[in-house]
């Protein structure tokens, strides 16, 4: 039961980053979400493995990568964001359906692994899918980072399906990978903001064709 | 007038049982529980505030002191008025009354208990709100009208929420009778639709902070009229009118704050006893918690109270989908 | 330099393999097979010219560049890593280490628009390589019977996998390698991030980078060939390398710039490869020809554009007339690339083409045939309507006056990979015929 409240309760948090509009709340938020995920791994297989990749997580994203993004907007004077592609109210509204779909198309799926909870893979799916409408339709560039990193919440939520069968090794190899893109994301938003004055990408439209 | 108005109601759905003393005892017990009790909400809520800001505040006991004051006093009607704006508060009043019926407090059982009752539930306090709204209308100033207008806007919105949080708990429960379905919300049904009744329970919240005209939604303290969402609708009325309208949004803090307590709280395998404490323990509780809720966040601007609401709509979507996949 | 001395290393122990059998395995999660051996040939050579190339260049720049050599050196282990890699989720690994080791090299002259093309690089890669870390879950699912993503124990029992999952991973991973490839719809990275990169850059992602996500995307297609799910997926990938080829032939009619056009040619190449895959038999081996002429084509192609940049200050097409004049050698080459390119004989390039085009045929993809040969005349003619231009004319006043010359260190590696391109694609060794065999044979070929 406590990994199925778990898992909504991350579901919640990605709603909540995705209604948002101040850039410190939503870093804060995944701060928070990362550390939550970082639970999982030891409520389904409680093993040293699940141990090394709780911590790690939960150091790697719930405090290192909040701080790298707090850092990449230092000198930004603007903390809020801008009026979405398409307008709050409509991306939550969207996001309830992409929800409703993630069930949909999980619901279809037949799993390998029933063991493990009912809720994971509808879970997972829709934590991606709401990252990914996060990625999409920002325009200050640390939301859109954000929305990655949360799309990467959503794919080692389900990777939690396969905890016992991933070597170690590779496992530390993804989180790494993760952890340098967000510092060359994080060096590059540093960039926009001394070029253009703001860390908005409403600036990058120059290059067409 | 007032009396035999409330009376009245009851009296409608007793024609099932047999005979009006049978009812009339717990009816009158119920009654009185939720008259006397409510108004304590208030002046629980109003103290937290002023403890947190660093104020000592006015008494516990405020509210009482409010309403009593109101009814010694005369009303002013407008000549632009009719007689809806003298009727209006009487049938909100006897509306959330009646809609008090319907909800087990703690160890007290709900006189009123019929098959779908729910329904009743919410169109009782939609019948509520839709007095009010003509009343400030029938004014004819602009200032309620606007007022009128943020409130049913609004409340298209809390509707749906609310009656999603409701399919929630009849799926969770399997019935459709509001006191069992808030009865049978034992330790098990925790356990079993956990993340559920998680969801319902936060979006539930935010549908109470904005049907009681609470921060973040709207701001019970402010005095500038162009802010104000509930308050503004009731500028005009004066005296026992005004009182009634004090009393029936206290009333409606209670039972609506009650439903939210049972649900958390799962407490009806114990003695009477017990659950009447723990109710109050949990009104109590709740009653903080909005205190605090309001001493920490400020009112937001008006075209984001709609995206909250979204959000609380989403919540409880997703509510419904855990459910159901649940049950499927 | 110290890049110099590596890239000859990494050049003389790949040298070394050469000698030895092949489908070595050093360890589970490392080892060669023919494709992964070639690939990598490619890469160390075509690294090793870069390095040589980039003597020169980097001396005209005042200030220090050891971001910059350190990211090449990490480009360079992660791009063996790559080739080297038995497992699925290190080849994940691998590849997105390529992705982020690119994006500092593209913002080399610190422009607005170099920071544009390097967000816009790092967002739409990054999402892709999200979405084939998604399909390697998927894959990792679909073999919960197997309990392993190793290949050579996937390519065996690819036939107990369970379909559905392993149709979904295809499709995830297809699309996020084709992200970082290039392939249309997922392209739009491409211009921008070639255009604005400088030369060296630009020769070494869209030779070496391009020829390495080729062996990831060829690795999906073995598990694929293995599954006997070809029918699922050759139509997919048809219809992915005509559309970039039609994306290509659009765009590349009235372009403005010349690293953007160039960018436009390597998505027309990325298609043929990806065409070639999708036709089956004789187009495999075909396109895995094109893969090595290509390599080497583009690196030149891009160094010549980084010498034309050196000199002119601009990359407009417009404001670049008169190479032959002012830098003869580099003009010569500048044709010579075009040549190469475009697919005329006796390069290589036109053999595997036709390799394709023969395939299309015997198969009965006639639409396939027709769009193919369209685009195809479209590209050719954008093309040489705009080198042509660029030749030959007349220098503007204030070109015509600076000194600049052919630098030696600039235009060494051009000739040395002219002879490989002459190498490669006329006079083909016979190893080398050997070895493409085998890897072909690998999908069926």
């Amino acid at each position: 039961m406590w990994l199925e409240v778990v898992l909504i309760i991350i579901v919640f948090l990605s709603v909540a980053i995705l209604g948002n509009s101040r850039l410190k709340t939503i870093i804060q938020l995944f701060a928070l979400q990362s550390v939550v995920l970082s639970t999982t791994p030891l409520l389904i297989y409680p093993s040293f493995h699940a141990i090394i990749i709780a911590i790690v997580i939960a150091i790697l994203k719930g405090v290192l990568m909040p701080v790298l993004l707090f850092w990449a907007i230092r000198h930004v004077s603007i903390r809020r964001e801008v009026q979405p592609l398409i307008g709050y109210a409509t991306t939550l509204l969207l996001g309830g359906v992409l929800i409703g779909v993630a069930f949909l198309i999980s619901s279809k799926l037949d799993l390998p692994d029933k063991g493990i909870s009912n809720l994971l893979v509808p879970c997972a799916f829709s934590v991606i899918m709401i990252g990914f409408l996060l990625l999409v339709s920002r325009f200050k560039a640390i939301t859109q980072i954000i929305g990655y990193l949360v799309m990467e919440n959503g794919i080692f939520l389900f990777a939690l399906l396969l905890l016992e069968k991933t070597p170690l090794l590779v496992e530390m190899g993804i989180l790494l990978d993760i952890f340098v893109g967000v510092l060359v994301m994080g060096i590059v938003v540093n960039h926009i903001n001394q070029e253009f004055g703001s860390a908005s990408t409403i600036n990058l439209i120059n290059l067409r064709e | 007038m007032v009396f035999t108005v409330y009376f009245c109601f009851p009296s409608v759905f007793v024609n099932l049982e047999d005979g009006l003393d049978k009812m009339g005892i717990p009816v009158l017990l119920h009654l009185g529980v939720v008259l006397v009790l409510s108004p304590l909400l208030l002046g629980i809520i109003g103290k937290t505030k002023a403890c947190l800001t660093g104020r000592i505040g006015a008494p516990l006991l405020q509210p009482y002191y409010d309403i009593g004051k109101l009814f010694r006093k005369g009303n002013v009607y407008s000549t632009t008025t009719t007689w809806i704006f003298q009727a209006a508060p009487i049938v909100c009043l006897a509306a959330v009354l009646v809609s008090s019926l319907l909800m087990p407090l703690g160890g007290l059982k709900a006189p009123i208990v019929f098959w779908g009752d729910i329904l009743l539930f919410a169109g009782l306090y939609g019948l509520a709100r839709f007095a009010m709204v003509l009343a400030a209308l029938d004014t004819g100033s602009s200032f309620e009208g606007m007022g009128a207008s943020r409130e049913a806007t609004f409340s298209c919105l809390t509707e749906v929420v609310l009656f999603l949080d409701f399919i929630i708990l009849s799926c969770v429960s399997k019935k459709i009778v509001l006191s069992e379905m808030v009865q049978g919300n034992a330790l098990t049904s925790w356990h079993l639709a956990g993340p559920a009744l998680i969801l319902m329970g936060v979006s539930y919240f935010l549908v109470l902070l904005a049907e009681n005209a609470r921060i973040p939604v709207d701001d019970p303290a402010t005095h500038l009229e162009l802010t104000m969402v509930h308050e503004v609708m009731v500028l005009d009325h004066s005296g026992w009118d005004l009182a009634y309208i004090l009393y029936g949004s206290a009333i409606k803090l209670f039972v609506l704050g009650s439903l939210l307590v049972n649900i958390l709280i799962p407490s009806y395998h114990l003695s009477p006893f017990m659950q009447t404490m723990m109710f109050s323990g949990g009104m109590f509780v709740l009653s903080f918690g909005i205190g605090v809720v309001e001493s920490c966040m400020a009112r937001l601007r008006l075209n984001r109270i709609p995206q909250l609401l979204i959000g609380a709509f989403v919540l409880a979507l997703v509510g419904v989908l855990v459910v159901l996949l649940k049950g499927a | 330099m110290v890049l110099l001395s590596t890239a000859f290393v990494h050049l003389m122990t790949m040298a070394a393999f050469w000698s030895g059998p092949h489908n070595t395995q050093f360890n589970p999660f490392l080892g060669f097979d023919a494709l992964s051996q070639l690939v990598l040939t490619i890469t160390s050579v075509l690294f090793f010219i870069i390095a040589i190339y980039l003597c020169g260049f980097l001396k005209e720049k005042g200030r220090s560049n050891n971001v910059l050599i350190a990211c090449l050196l990490c480009l360079l282990s992660s791009m063996t890593l790559v080739a080297l890699s038995r497992h699925m989720g290190l080849l994940w690994i691998a590849i997105e280490a390529t992705a982020l080791l690119c994006a500092p090299l593209i913002n080399y002259y610190r422009t607005p628009q170099g920071i544009e093309a390097t967000w816009k690089y790092l967002l739409i890669s990054s999402l892709g390589i999200a979405f084939s870390l998604l399909g390697t879950l998927f894959l990792a699912v679909s073999a919960t019977t197997l309990k392993t993503v190793f290949l050579p124990d996937i390519l065996n029992n690819a036939v107990f996998l369970s379909p559905s999952w392993l149709k979904l991973s295809i499709i995830f991973l297809l699309v996020g390698y084709g992200t970082k490839m290039g392939l249309a719809p997922m392209h739009t990275w491409k211009p921008d991030a070639y255009g604005e990169a400088p030369g060296p850059m630009g020769a070494l992602m869209s030779g070496a980078i391009s020829s390495v996500v080729f062996l990831a995307v060829f690795r999906v297609c073995q598990i694929t060939f293995h599954a006997h799910l070809q029918a699922f997926i050759s139509p997919v990938l048809i219809l992915l390398g005509i559309l970039s080829l039609g994306l290509a032939a659009i765009f590349i009619m009235n372009q403005k710039d010349f690293n953007r056009m160039l960018a436009y040619s390597s998505i027309e190449h990325m298609g043929i490869l990806v065409l070639g895959i999708g036709l089956g038999g004789g187009a495999v081996w075909a396109s895995i020809f094109h893969l090595i002429n290509n390599a080497f084509a583009k690196g030149l192609i891009f160094l010549v554009a980084g010498n034309l940049f050196q000199v002119f200050h601009t990359k407009k097409i417009a404001d670049i007339q008169g190479v032959m004049h002012k830098l003869p050698l580099t003009g010569a080459f500048l044709i010579v690339g075009f040549i190469v390119l475009s697919g005329f004989p006796p390069f290589g390039i036109f053999y595997s083409e036709l390799l394709i085009l023969k395939q299309a045929l015997v198969t009965h993809q006639y639409m396939a045939v027709f769009f193919y040969c369209l685009f195809l005349a479209v590209i050719f003619f954008g093309f040489s309507k705009v080198i042509l231009n660029m030749a030959l004319g007349t220098p503007s006043e204030h070109v015509a006056k600076s000194t600049k010359k052919d630098d030696f260190l600039m235009t060494m590696p051009l000739v040395i990979l002219t002879v490989i391109l002459l190498g490669t694609g006329v006079f083909v060794w016979a190893s080398l015929y050997h070895f493409i065999d085998e890897a072909s044979m690998l999908l069926g070929g």
